[in-house]
């Protein structure tokens, strides 16, 4: 309850205010009552002093009995006691004693004072009549000289019960008035207290996050609207600086999101602190499950984890090259450099990008391999040359035998030569044949182009006793360039002998497939293992180099069969398994215009 | 003092995972060297194996420092002692992938291999098992423990008829039985890398379930898991 303490704030302060007035209210007014009652009293004692006195101015001193019975008689009339007092101090008659009885009076103040001819008064404990009396004596004047003192008394105890009984009355009053003043502060207090709780429920709104302006009034309290007009500003602000924080950051984000490159943030305890999705894709992570883990958790590469570890203790920006096994295998290039603190001496973390340079590797690793691969066959039949050469020039010539023998073997290694040359030729203009895209297309017969590509493979085919079958009735067309094209058929069909065993087949077959031309080669050799299918296309690649050295392969066949068909626009690929043979697929695209573009 | 204790089992597991990587990686660069006959990897792998036993070594004497200093109970427990486990079946996964790099080198000295067999299917299989139970002890999971456990049985299918495949040539080329056990005792390797990451799952299931899974038949373990 929000209320009591603001409550009790208010409440003891009133209660004491108005206690404290009351209290003063109360003994001012109890004085000034008393006082006033005195006075009074004491004028009233006077005058029926004086009264008395006048009664009693003709009588003779010679009757003080008669004085005395006036006394009894007045005194019980006017319910005053009075006493009259010779000019010695005698008393010659009282309302309530025996003047016989009672003493001098000489010494009494308000006699004393009476006979220097003034008004006496005094308040005194009564041995007589063991009472608080009030006495007012007024002397007698005759002839310039005080002959007798008439003095009126009453008891206190009278005027004492008034007083009591007013004050009485004033208590209840006061009792009122705080009661009064509880509720005044109590609706004070609520007020005050209101209009404070409804501001902080505006501020816990601000807090919380909700930056709406506030529409109410100030509670009638001027200081409370210039408290909400603030805060309205305060929140306008503040609204302002979170919309522009989540923009930088939105930025901040979009532009590391659509990086390429991967980006990663290491804490000094090995945290991944932040990561990019580039990132995660290259090192197949989740990003969400990332953040905040180790990185022993989720990148679990040993080559990576060192590298992190040395950047964190040697503080220099270093990089290394990683590769990923699992999934896609990748190559990663990886930089990595500190992240400084404000004062730029304390270092936070480290900062990770990392590169995909898979395609680079392999296209390098394709050329390394052209390059050493092409000086290697080339080198080899000259090698031989030189040798038989030299062997010859060192008299081998004078024997015609091994002269014979010797320049068959040069002229075999020349014209082996003069193939891969042919080969790499053919390739290199397959190649800018592929930059000019104007390619010369007819419309022939399948069967025709088998037909002379079959007489090129004729012979070896013979030797090997393997026989090519395909269907010499179907008359479907394609359109393609001749020459170019059965040079791409040969290379299929020179492989489907190379590497079959003796005595089997090799079928050819043809169909059109909606908007294709479907042409396959089919051999029952050893087939190829699904491993190798993506490189087979490869320049100079071979599943088994031996081998294909072995039959007089330059590993550039299939090579030059895929750039011919890329030239028509069309693809090749292969199924096959090991043991099982193998069957190339070439797909063309079949529209009946006559121009490629 | 729980402080510290977690403190403790957090080196823990952070060189435990660094132990996963190694295996990781030793496993595959293992399996690419019958891949590629590469016997320059193969030597390579044999000498990241000291690596990675000296890093055995280190995790075995964490777990029993925090055993010894700490006593920890229940859940706490549980992780170490499957820990010290699994720590023991990542290294005869080490190990197993040595042996291959090993009956690779003497494979290519050969040189009258004739026929080939291929161990794609079974090279892809074992490493997922071995990745898939890493990732269980990672981050916990024993959803992908079962998946582990099942793909057990594939495994042992497929080292069953290798095996046959292999009797069946060693009949019909008696020549080539050099290289035939080679590429037997490579199978049997890859069927026992399997094993041991099935039970590294199970250890993995024992920690996170308290539920012991060993030696039961699958569909004992399947009802218990349903139940659970």
């Amino acid at each position: 309850m929000r209320n009591k303490p603001f409550f009790w704030c208010i409440f003891p302060s009133f209660l004491l205010i108005s206690a404290f007035i009351c209290i003063l209210f109360i003994v001012y007014a109890q004085r000034e009552f008393k006082r006033f009652y005195m006075d009074h009293t004491v004028n009233e004692l006077k005058k029926r002093a004086m009264l008395f006195g006048e009664r009693i101015s003709d009588v003779s001193y010679q009757s003080p009995k008669y004085i005395d019975s006036l006394t009894n008689f007045d005194g019980a009339n006017t319910e005053t006691r009075f006493t009259v007092i010779k000019n010695d101090g005698t008393v010659i008659g009282d309302s309530e004693e025996d003047p016989d009885l009672m003493e001098n009076h000489r010494d009494r103040p308000e006699i004393r004072e009476a006979f220097e001819n003034k008004v006496g008064v005094s308040v005194r404990h009564s041995i007589t009549l063991s009472r608080d009396l009030v006495y007012v004596a007024v002397p007698m004047i005759k002839e310039d000289s005080v002959v007798t003192v008439i003095r009126a008394s009453v008891p206190v105890v009278s005027m004492k019960e008034i007083i009591e009984s007013f004050s009485l009355n004033l208590l209840l009053a006061g009792f009122f008035i705080i009661c009064v003043s509880i509720l005044i502060s109590f609706i004070l207090s609520r007020w005050l207290s209101y209009s404070y709780t409804q501001i902080i429920k505006i501020a816990d709104r601000f807090a919380r996050g909700d930056l709406t302006p506030v529409h109410i009034n100030g509670f009638l309290i001027k200081e409370s609207e210039k408290l909400i007009s603030s805060m309205n500003s305060m929140a306008r602000q503040l609204n302002e600086r979170i919309q522009t924080i989540t923009l930088q950051k939105n930025e901040q984000k979009a532009i590391l999101s659509a990086m390429v490159e991967g980006v990663i943030a290491i804490d000094l305890n090995e945290h991944i602190i932040w990561i990019n999705d580039a990132a995660s894709e290259m090192l197949n992570l989740n990003t969400q499950v990332s953040k905040g883990k180790w990185i022993q958790e989720v990148i679990r590469n040993t080559v990576f984890q060192k590298f992190i570890q040395e950047l964190l203790e040697k503080k220099e920006t270093r990089n290394t090259e990683i590769a990923i096994v699992g999934g896609i295998p990748r190559t990663i290039d990886v930089q990595g450099t500190t992240i400084k603190g404000i004062d730029n001496k304390v270092i936070n973390g480290v900062l990770v990008v990392l590169h995909d340079v898979t395609h680079l590797k392999r296209l390098e690793n394709i050329r390394r391999d052209f390059v050493s691969n092409v000086s290697h066959e080339l080198r080899t039949p000259l090698t031989s040359i030189k040798g038989f050469v030299e062997t010859l020039l060192y008299g081998a010539k004078d024997n015609p035998d091994d002269l014979l023998r010797f320049l068959y073997i040069i002229q075999k290694q020349v014209n082996r030569l003069y193939t891969i040359v042919e080969d790499l030729l053919v390739l290199s203009r397959l190649e800018k044949e592929e930059a000019k895209s104007e390619l010369q297309l007819e419309r022939v017969p399948i069967k025709n182009i088998i037909e002379s590509a079959f007489e090129v493979c004729e012979e070896q085919a013979r030797k090997k006793h393997i026989t090519i079958q395909y269907n010499t009735r179907d008359e479907l067309t394609i359109l393609v360039n001749p020459s170019i094209f059965e040079q791409a058929l040969i290379n299929l069909i020179d492989n489907a002998i190379k590497y079959s065993d003796e005595n089997t087949v090799v079928t050819i077959e043809f169909k059109k497939q909606q908007k294709n031309v479907i042409i396959s080669v089919k051999d029952n050799g050893c087939g190829i293992s699904s491993k190798h299918h993506h490189r087979l296309f490869e320049r100079f690649y071979r599943v088994d180099k031996a081998r294909s050295n072995k039959l007089g392969g330059t590993g550039l066949g299939l090579a030059i069969v895929k750039h011919i068909i890329n030239l028509h626009r069309g693809t090749v690929s292969v199924e096959s398994n090991v043991g099982q043979g193998s069957k190339f697929t070439i797909a063309l695209p079949d529209n009946r215009s006559n121009n490629l573009h | 003092m729980a402080r510290l204790l977690e403190k403790e089992i957090e080196m823990l597991k952070k060189k435990i995972f660094e132990l996963c990587a190694m295996i990781e990686e030793n496993c595959n660069s293992a399996l690419k060297c019958i891949e590629n006959k590469d016997t320059v990897l193969a030597e390579k792998v044999i000498e990241n194996d000291d690596e990675i036993d000296d890093m055995e070594i280190e995790v075995e004497e964490e777990c029993l420092k925090i055993l010894a200093l700490h006593q920890p109970v229940a859940r706490d427990l549980r992780y170490i002692v499957a820990a010290l486990k699994i720590n023991n079946e990542l290294e005869r996964i080490g190990d197993l992938a040595v042996n291959i790099a090993k009956h690779m080198i003497e494979l290519c000295k050969l040189d009258n291999i004739e026929i080939e067999f291929d161990f794609q299917e079974m090279m892809v299989k074992s490493m997922a098992m071995v990745k898939k139970s890493i990732d269980a002890f990672v981050y916990l999971d024993s959803a992908l423990c079962y998946e582990v456990i099942i793909a057990d049985d594939e495994l042992d299918t497929l080292n069953k008829n290798m095996f046959s495949l292999f009797n069946e040539y060693a009949k019909k080329h008696p020549g080539n039985i050099d290289s035939f056990l080679r590429f037997l005792s490579i199978s049997r390797c890859l069927e026992r890398i399997a094993d041991h990451a099935t039970n590294i799952a199970e250890d993995v299931i024992y920690m996170t379930d308290a539920n012991i899974v060993r030696h039961r038949k699958f569909s004992t373990i399947n009802a218990n898991r349903q139940s659970n």
